[in-house]
């Protein structure tokens, strides 16, 4: 008999080699180049830039713009999860699905389509025009990055806080009725404290794409709106200025990482 | 023994997508009783037991607890808490947080709850577990905290839901006792749902036995084994043989071809039955082959223990068998049953009835 | 009544999601090539899409992307988990933690980091270098679906196959894979849903000539997307929908119990992959030209020319012509400013034969050594009919005309819709982009170097500046007018001008013709303090393959039938004597806009290129301009 086990363990070579190659090493590269300037000396000015006033207001805004969308998403997508659990039987399967489905068409022509609702003589103004109602002015605003951000990133809220809810038993919930608790008691102090995972890698699915977007600022913000992906993605594609570009990525992973140890930190708290 | 009124279902039916679960079921249950609501899967029991609990509300029919009807109470306002057939825990609460659920909710001071917990984990024999996350714990221990939960709000029933259906058989037993400890300190209505006989007959003051979403018989444990009132009872509770016979006359019933002397009067004459005979109570003596009365080969000898198990082929029907005295496989027997052994009921009339006899059959 | 609410918030929330895509699928059905105009209803979309070359080739490389990716991706994950699944806890735990990093690190930054990678060690972006990350994204998805079905899968059950007489082979493909086979597909759905949806990462990885639809809507959202894109999506859409609903439909009719959430997903799997399959044969199919042409094209390498170019700079069919003549497959991309357009061609990842940039472009190329000098002698269009006066104006940048040849020049002015401005302003001075009663209703150009030539030369500065005090005063002027800006774009000035979204806009001379033609109140104005003269000019990179291949496309260019052929379908102003004494339309062959006598002038100034301090400097004001 051949041993497997021994077979099995060469199994992974093709995935460690390819996870080295194209997963550590990249990222060794963009820490090299965030650390030194552009004649490979080593350097902390591509990291301390983001000191200087304008790297910090876009860093802000862009902290705000995606932590503004994240909530909204989570109050959006709360109380539609809960409707939807409710249901339990096939129809809630169909509307979830409904979720996904944009997924399948472009984020940028979806996005793009925004453009076409909210400009100046967009969709939604010849409408308000018609019904004689001021019409709305948002677009290349930071409402209309919001919008965009809640369009893009819902699903991402949807399906993690979907499955969590689900996965409470009804049992539960009528344990803690049954235990006294009116609705509001059930749900503040047994659906919510359960559904918390659901929340957690609904907002971390939502929080870092926001956060790091360029597209979205790009399509709904008429370029008017600087947030820090914009301003990666220049150093890259316009500046022609790779050391910049790695040393704001960095920053930009320290608040990637910070933004998993609180989460990390949350998930474990209720487990105790 | 003055028995009181606690609980009272009338008329009570229930559908579900069209599928009749209860059909006017009317059951009364007094207090500081231990009832099994006992049936197979299907049969309605869960049913019941969540209307009571106020988690289903009854299509048709009145819950009247204590004079009053509570048919439309939230379950949160009624006086009776439930132990969930998968525990149910808050598995975001340790031990102690869970068994604080209810008092809290009820807004007790908390050194009140600190006391509770305390004795309530003492009397599921959880004590010094009251920091550990639920998850941690064994299934036996988590069926004591969920028990633990409920009784701490001194409800005026305790509704238990296949409580111990996940737990494996040793531990079973043992919380089958627990139970009855806990029943008789608590002083306190347990409304018990299984499907599980053995556990019923253990446990129950009384056992409502129910098919179909129809009460088959209420009573005793002994009632209940000694004298099903249908062949369905009769098969569900224990081993039985159920056989087609016929009454000749009061005291006298044909079986198998052969009469038997009984005690049953009043089923008219020459009237078709069902006759249920516990394998226990047939009596086995060695016969020769010219041997009249019913005469049969064992085919089959098992040994159990405290007895032998025998299928005996005699008069055209297999007779299940106990017996302390052991006849070999191919033995000629003769069986014989005591009058007072012999258990007669009228076949089913309803087609209802019919179906759950066929259904039986089935099985 | 709560469940009267409930039914409305979904449905609020539903048509939220679906309000821009059902606004996507009434402009597939729009005549009008603008975004915001109904032009009437039309399926002709439908019809031309598949005769988009460029479109095709996308879907086709998307698609075949997803599929191989997602494929890939698999079988390397379903392997690494049979050997994750054994390993020490430690061990285990540190391989995870690396493949969470593609799914939790922003996809710009993985985008990045790959970028790096690729250019580090010299490794051409194509369609190659997008596959590898593709697959590098799509593993994690694979493995944290496969994982759980195997830690839960108990490991007698490959033993009782052992047992029972199956070699390890057999054993894994009868026993293990089936158990494995829901969050396999599951997974392998997942990573293809990904990847047709990727743009970022794809963006920071793709070469010369190879396009996902994400990143040719990208480029099109610039210049005003086809209509065609429309009717592509709309039928995807419409595609994936009726599977849906197929496959919900036999569900129901099977009568089978439905479990929310994740089993759907699992059963659209195989046929989704079905149908991607088949899209992908039937748009070889269909495309079959220029498929066949693609799949050729390893072989024949060496019989290309791959071109950059300004986005909506040259007729299609000026492509397709050469292509006929001389046999040579033309790579064609497109850029939207000199700056996006530098760092690919100096990163040498993408090996460009002929390009397109300006002036001061060209100057900053030639100092950083990445052109290489021109063979006048293969360019006979070229010297005989470009004339002398611009070939006199390109010595600026180019001295000696080493390294260039004119394609297209003019000026920057003001565009401006004569039904939404005040007719007493006065339009012929830069100083109505600050006229605080056109606010909202302005756009500036999104080019550093436009941008701060407007603010300059509107303070009497030269645009050549390099006086920080200037620039500063420029900035601080820029600043003041950015609350008026409504937006800062490139190419979609053109779209929002034709639709009246807004009043005044910095327009490239070239774009005024074709605006005017669509909305006939629109006027253009060079302003009288002074404005950019432009040159494009075609230069050969340093780096170039096809050397020769691109001086004969170049020369092609210069034929004054091409060129004028050319000129009829961009209508910017051409330096070609021979094409313009070819133009029948009198008006046009002496219109002032686009053929200005440049004596009449003395305040147009031609960039120049101002050294790698000022480049720094200029995006360092941009950027502060930009998060003002």
């Amino acid at each position: 008999m051949i041993r497997s086990d021994k077979v099995r363990a060469l199994f992974a070579a093709p995935y460690l080699s390819w996870a080295v190659i194209f997963i550590v090493v990249p990222l060794l590269m963009v820490f090299w180049y965030g650390f030194t300037d552009g004649a490979g000396r080593l350097s902390l000015a591509n990291i301390a830039i983001i000191t200087r006033p304008e790297y910090l207001k876009s860093l802000g805004l862009s902290m705000a713009l995606s932590l503004v969308s994240t909530l909204l998403c989570l109050l959006i997508a709360y109380p539609l999860c809960l409707i939807l659990t409710e249901k339990k039987t096939g129809r809630a399967a169909v509307i979830v699905l409904l979720f996904i489905l944009p997924m399948w068409m472009n984020t940028l022509l979806r996005t793009m389509a925004w453009q076409t609702i909210l400009e100046k003589t967009g969709i939604l103004n010849t409408i308000l025009r018609f019904l004689h109602l001021p019409s709305i002015y948002i677009i290349n605003k930071p409402q209309a990055i919001v919008i965009g951000m809640v369009y893009n990133f819902l699903p991402y809220m949807v399906l993690p806080l979907y499955n969590a809810l689900a996965k409470i038993d009804d049992s539960v919930i009528h344990a803690a009725h049954d235990l006294g608790a009116d609705r509001r008691q059930t749900f503040l102090r047994v659906v919510l404290p359960l559904s918390v995972p659901g929340i957690v890698s609904g907002v971390t699915m939502v929080f870092i794409p926001a956060l790091t977007t360029f597209v979205i600022s790009q399509m709904l913000g008429g370029n008017k709106i600087l947030l820090i992906g914009n301003i990666i993605e220049q150093e890259f594609t316009q500046a022609y200025d790779w050391n910049l570009g790695s040393g704001l990525s960095i920053i930009l992973m320290i608040f990637i990482i910070l933004n998993m140890v609180i989460e990390a930190a949350l998930d474990r708290a209720p487990e105790k | 023994m003055e028995r009181k009124e606690l609980i009272r279902l009338e008329h009570v039916s229930k559908a579900f997508d069209g599928q009749t679960v209860l059909d006017d079921l009317n059951l009364v249950i007094h207090e500081n009783e231990f009832v099994t609501l006992l049936g197979p899967s299907g049969c309605g029991k869960t049913t019941t037991l969540r209307i009571i609990g106020g988690f289903e509300k009854p299509d048709s029919g009145r819950v009247i607890l204590d004079g009053r009807d509570i048919t439309s109470l939230a379950p949160n306002k009624r006086p009776l808490n439930t132990v969930f057939q998968k525990y149910a825990l808050f598995t975001h609460m340790d031990v102690a947080e869970n068994i604080a659920f209810g008092l809290k909710i009820a807004g007790r001071d908390k050194a009140f709850i600190e006391d509770k917990i305390h004795y309530a984990l003492k009397l599921v024999n959880l004590e010094g577990l009251e920091h550990r996350s639920v998850s941690s714990l064994s299934g036996g221990q988590q069926q004591r905290v969920a028990i633990a939960r409920a009784i701490v709000n001194e409800p005026r029933i305790l509704l238990l839901d296949e409580p111990l259906g996940a737990l494996d058989l040793k531990l079973r037993q043992d919380m089958q006792y627990e139970l009855i400890r806990l029943k008789n300190e608590l002083g306190i209505t347990f409304i018990y749902v299984t499907h599980d006989q053995e556990e019923a007959l253990t446990m129950s003051d009384a056992i409502v036995v129910m098919n179909q979403g129809y009460i088959q018989q209420i009573g005793s444990p002994e009632d209940i084994y000694n004298e099903p009132e249908n062949a369905f009872v009769a098969d569900f509770i224990g081993d039985s043989n159920i056989i087609d016979g016929t009454m000749i006359r009061d005291r006298l019933v044909r079986i198998l071809g052969q009469e038997f002397p009984c005690v049953d009067t009043g089923f008219g004459t020459e009237q078709p039955v069902d006759i249920v005979i516990r394998p226990e109570d047939v009596e086995l003596t060695a016969a020769g082959e010219a041997d009249g009365g019913l005469t049969g080969e064992v085919t089959d000898v098992i040994f159990k223990g405290v007895h032998y198990e025998m299928c005996v082929m005699a008069g055209g029907f297999e007779w299940l068998v106990h017996s302390t005295r052991m006849f070999g496989e191919g033995t000629r027997v003769r069986i014989g049953v005591d009058p007072f052994n012999i258990q007669i009921m009228n076949k089913p009339a309803s087609e209802d009835e019919e179906a759950v006899s066929e259904n039986d059959q089935i099985r | 009544m709560t469940k009267f609410l409930k039914r409305v918030y979904i449905f609020l929330i539903v048509f939220f999601m679906y309000a821009p895509i059902a606004v996507m699928v009434v402009q597939s059905f729009n005549r009008s090539k603008s975004r915001g105009h109904w032009g009437g209803f039309t399926t002709q979309w439908y019809l031309s899409m598949f005769g988009d070359r460029s479109i095709m080739a996308a879907l086709r490389n998307t698609l075949s992307i997803a599929f191989l990716s997602s494929l890939i991706a698999t079988v390397i994950s379903v392997l690494a988990c049979l050997a994750i699944v054994q390993m020490k806890r430690r061990t285990r735990r540190a391989v995870m933690g690396v493949t969470n990093i593609p799914m939790l690190n922003a996809d710009i930054v993985t985008g990045i980091s790959m970028m790096l990678l690729f250019l580090s060690f010299g490794l051409k972006f194509g369609y190659g270098s997008i596959l590898i990350a593709h697959i590098t994204f799509n593993i994690p998805y694979v493995i944290l679906s496969i994982m759980p079905r195997l830690t839960a899968l108990d490991k007698s059950y490959f033993e009782a196959a052992l047992d029972l007489g199956a070699s390890p082979v057999r054993a894994f493909f009868r026993v293990v894979l089936p158990e494995l086979m829901p969050g396999v597909i599951s997974g392998m759905l997942m990573a293809f849903t990904m990847s047709i949806d990727d743009f970022i990462i794809t963006h920071f990885t793709k070469g010369a000539g190879v396009d996902t639809l994400s990143t040719k809507i990208y480029t099109e959202v610039r210049k005003g997307i086809k209509p065609e894109m429309y009717a592509l999506s709309t039928l995807i859409f419409v595609v994936i929908l009726i599977l849906l609903l197929l496959l919900n439909g036999s569900r129901s009719k099977a009568g089978r119990k439905k479990a929310p959430g994740g089993r759907s997903i699992l059963e659209i799997a195989p046929a989704a992959f079905l149908v991607a399959g088949l899209a992908v044969s039937a748009c070889s199919l269909t495309a079959c030209g220029s498929a066949g042409e693609e799949a050729g094209a390893e072989a024949s390498e060496s019989n290309v020319v791959y071109v950059y170019n300004w986005g909506e700079y040259i007729d299609p069919d000026v492509i397709e012509l050469f292509e006929e003549e001389t046999g040579i497959r033309v790579v064609y991309d497109e850029f939207e400013t000199n700056e996006i357009m530098y760092p690919r061609v100096a990163a040498g990842a993408s090996r460009y034969d002929l390009v397109c940039p300006s002036d001061y472009m060209i100057q900053k190329m030639i100092q950083n050594q990445l052109l290489q000098p021109l063979d006048w002698m293969l360019l006979p269009n070229a010297s005989g009919y470009i004339g002398e006066k611009y070939m006199a104006q390109a010595r600026s940048f180019d001295p000696g005309n080493r390294y260039s040849v004119p394609y297209c020049w003019g000026t920057v002015g003001i565009l401006y819709n004569k039904t939404l401005v005040d007719p007493e302003d006065d339009m012929e001075s830069w100083d109505i982009l600050w006229n605080p009663r056109y606010k909202d209703d302005i756009l500036m150009q999104d080019s550093v170097r436009d941008a701060f030539m407007v603010a300059l030369i509107r303070n009497g500065a030269d645009s050549n500046t390099t006086d920080p005090a200037e620039l500063e005063a420029a900035l601080s002027s820029l600043m003041e007018e950015k609350p008026l800006v409504q937006a800062y774009v490139i190419d979609e000035v053109r779209d929002k001008m034709i639709a009246g979204e807004a009043a005044i806009g910095v327009i490239y001379s070239g774009e005024a013709l074709y605006t005017q033609e669509e909305n006939p109140d629109l006027e253009y104005v060079i302003p009288r303090e002074g404005t950019n003269l432009w040159i494009d000019g075609w230069v050969i990179p340093a780096g170039a393959e096809h050397v020769e291949n691109a001086h004969r496309f170049l020369d092609f260019l210069c034929r004054p039938e091409i060129a004028l052929m050319n000129f009829d379908y961009i209508y910017y102003s051409t330096p070609n004597e021979g094409a313009h004494a070819l133009i029948e339309d009198e008006e046009v062959r002496n219109s002032p806009v686009l053929f200005p006598e440049l004596s009449q002038y003395d305040n147009l100034q031609t960039f120049t290129y101002l050294g790698e301090a000022m480049d720094r400097y200029y995006n360092d004001l941009w950027i502060r301009l930009k998060s003002y």
